[in-house]
């Protein structure tokens, strides 16, 4: 066994491991970085997590319920570090994982991989507190400035294989359904469908589509399928209308969002990324902005960020060959969020963030197309590189099938937290004069 | 500093068993004609969050416990008082006119307006995102009300050790004010055998900007049935607070993440003193 696969051992077992091995590690990993694009390259299949925030106990639930690495394919995107107790052991794990099996696992970068923001929210003071001095959170910091921008998964499929494993098998229908795909299905912890949504299967010729736009689902689809307009927090709707292009576009994961100074991936692409991250400018926005029910762009009410609404992201999506933007750094409830007709999707991985808020958590995952003979359609993400099959009004690329696991947080060894019943404290009156 | 095993015959106490925060029932306590009930839930899910944000007219805060409450109701003369997250964020300033901006607004607003052919300049949905609270807890419109007082909360007797029956910490909102600080609304609560004192404080820290907290403390005293509600504010610039823990020898990060602390730290800027009598 390598001195590697001993400190992802050790890590796993929420041990940490020396500071010179660490030292060591983050050099690995910056020689392994300093290779990726800006906007690294993901073939499906592919499970993708958004926050973490240093909740170790649910990182290994994360990869009980997704599978672990090297088996799975994952790519986190971003805000590994701060607010929880376990940033450390949750972040060199990753790193760990990501110097071992650099082609099965993707690191973005989040708004909390900065020094700023890190002395701030935790991550420096777990740092002093476990290793006694800031050496190790300097060796983290600089790997945060190599980590890339964003990632363009390529080769997904638009219909889910079912799981299988149905809540209540007595509507769970194995006859095969011709003229509709699963689109998609969302999973509990124990691998049980909880939802599924279907859209009409693309016809292999184009003028049959018309007939499709507006199918019913029959009775032998799942009953608690069709007829439903999406799961909460899913744009997806049981009743079709879904594009009939003949592929699914690329998908476009970034940790916060779209920026007004990029309209298309290429313009990441020609980010200097290895820096501090700025307080202005794409590379910030990228890592900050959120999506809101908004017309076009809007400035944040705090004074700082931007807001951008169902027409950007439809834009980009059709200027970029996109199917879906796939973004973090917001807290969902559900775990996850899909907005504008399914064209971008928050993921949180965060169960019970900050161990008092309650909300489960999910990992997205995105099949592998292997209609093509596993071909990957090169749909990256480039303006005006489009083959041309798209044409008239009936624009967009069809979106990926996406399956959802959802899960809780970890029964975890409660030490150094919070305790769930509040100590009973004789708090005082205030005992200041005006 | 746990309840000492005394002997009350006055009170029963209901409490959840359920191991998972999301089944824990409502916690009860009734002493003295006094019914004191706490609820700790999950944030709430997408759907009601929605139904918030149009009953309110802003956009709730990002962890918004709704379910939650803290709740004291005196049975005979069924006067009762309040605290939920809906009641104070509907006390947020919803017009942009008392609207912070974050330390580095200007500097990002400024290059950020010079690089977007665009020239986004519209504030979305502007309101008060620092969701600064002077709610004091809601009382029934048909119930008796506050009057003014002089009369302050009995600190004395709130210094005694007497047991505590019943003590609870309730959070009603949270933000992170996207990295900017932290924004939250709590309640908390303890009950003795012959009064009561529940805190309400709202704290926040904008970072390298301000401290604000809004404290109301309802204190009860059972036999007179007496009710005083204190409302405090309190408020100062981030500089400032800073320089006056650099001269102490205080883990300084930690004290500003202590809203105890603080309150020793920041000036007051306002105080109101309330009672009620419940006696016939």
């Amino acid at each position: 066994m390598g001195d590697l696969d001993r400190a992802i051992a050790q890590l796993r077992a929420c041990r940490l491991i020396p500071e010179t091995q660490v030292r060591e590690l983050c050099y690995k990993a910056r020689e392994l970085l300093i290779e990726e694009g800006n906007v690294v390259c993901v073939d499906a299949p592919v499970t993708i997590c958004g926050d973490i925030h240093g909740q170790f106990h649910d990182l290994m639930e994360l990869f009980r319920v997704g599978g672990d690495v090297p088996d799975t394919n994952y790519l986190f995107m971003g805000d590994f570090v701060d607010r929880g107790f376990y940033s450390l052991e949750s972040f060199l794990l990753l790193l760990c994982l990501k110097v071992r099996y650099p082609d099965r696992i993707t690191l973005i970068r989040g708004n909390h991989e900065s020094r700023q923001i890190t002395t701030v929210y935790g991550f420096y003071d777990e740092c002093i507190r476990k290793y006694g001095s800031a050496n190790v959170w300097r060796y983290c910091c600089e790997v945060f400035d190599y980590l890339a921008l964003g990632a363009l998964v390529l080769g997904t499929s638009s219909e889910l294989e079912p799981t299988g494993l149905a809540m209540n098998d007595s509507t769970q229908s194995t006859m095969p359904i011709d003229d509709v795909e699963l689109e998609t299905e969302v999973l509990n912890s124990k691998g049980e469908v909880t939802y599924s949504s279907y859209r009409p299967r693309q016809s292999a010729s184009s003028d049959t589509s018309a007939e499709n736009r507006n199918i019913s689902p029959s009775g032998d689809i799942p009953s608690q399928a069709p007829l439903r307009t999406g799961a909460p927090g899913t744009g997806a709707s049981g009743e079709g209308g879904g594009s009939y292009s003949s592929r699914t576009g690329a998908v476009l994961c970034v940790h916060g969002g779209l920026s007004p100074l990029i309209d298309t991936v290429d313009k990441i692409r020609l980010i200097d990324r290895k820096q501090e991250v700025p307080h202005e400018g794409a590379m910030c926005d990228l890592l900050w902005s959120d999506p809101d029910e908004i017309d076009g762009w809007g400035l944040s009410p705090r004074g700082a960020g931007f807001l951008f609404g169902g027409d950007i992201v439809k834009q980009f999506n059709y200027r970029n060959d996109l199917s879906l933007i796939a973004r973090a750094h917001q807290l969902v409830m559900e775990g996850y969020k899909e907005m504008f007709d399914g064209g971008i999707v928050t993921v949180w991985s965060a169960p019970n963030y900050c161990y008092r808020c309650g909300n489960v958590a999910s990992i997205l995952e995105l099949g592998e197309d292997t209609s093509n003979g596993g071909t990957v359609t090169r749909s990256n993400g480039d303006y005006g590189r489009s083959n041309g099959v798209m044409t008239g009004d009936k624009p967009g690329v069809r979106s990926p099938g996406r399956r959802y696991r959802v899960f809780e947080a970890a029964a975890q060894d409660t030490r150094g937290m919070p305790a769930k019943k509040p100590v009973a404290d004789y708090f005082l009156p205030s005992q200041q004069a005006i | 500093m746990c309840p000492r095993n005394s002997h009350v015959p006055t009170f029963t106490m209901e409490k959840s068993t359920a191991a998972s925060i999301t089944a824990e029932k409502p916690h009860s306590i009734s002493v003295q004609g006094f019914k004191i009930t706490t609820e700790k839930r999950p944030i709430l899910k997408a759907e009601p969050i929605e139904d918030m944000t149009k009953r309110l007219g802003i956009t709730p805060p990002e962890m918004i416990f709704g379910d939650n409450f803290v709740s004291i109701k005196h049975e005979k003369s069924s006067w009762g008082i309040n605290f939920n997250a809906f009641d104070a964020l509907d006390r947020v300033d919803k017009t942009g006119a008392s609207m912070l901006k974050v330390a580095y607004s200007k500097e990002w607003q400024r290059s950020s307006r010079e690089k977007t052919h665009e020239g986004i300049k519209e504030v979305v949905k502007p309101f008060d995102w620092s969701y600064t609270t002077d709610y004091t807890g809601t009382v029934r419109a048909d119930n008796r009300s506050f009057e003014p007082t002089t009369k302050t909360i009995p600190l004395e007797l709130l210094k005694r050790p007497d047991p505590i029956l019943f003590f609870d910490e309730v959070i009603l909102y949270e933000d992170e004010l996207a990295d900017n600080g932290i924004t939250m609304l709590s309640c908390k609560i303890r009950v003795m055998p012959a009064r009561l004192l529940l805190l309400s404080r709202f704290f926040l820290r904008l970072d390298n900007v301000l401290f604000r907290l809004r404290d109301t403390r309802v204190y009860i005293d059972f036999e007179s049935l007496e009710v005083i509600r204190e409302f405090q504010s309190k408020e100062l610039d981030y500089e400032t607070v800073q320089q006056t823990l650099a001269t102490t020898r205080d883990d300084v990060p930690a004290v500003m993440r202590d809203p105890n602390r603080l309150s020793e730290i920041l000036p007051l800027r306002e105080k109101r003193l309330e009672r009620i009598s419940l006696e016939d």
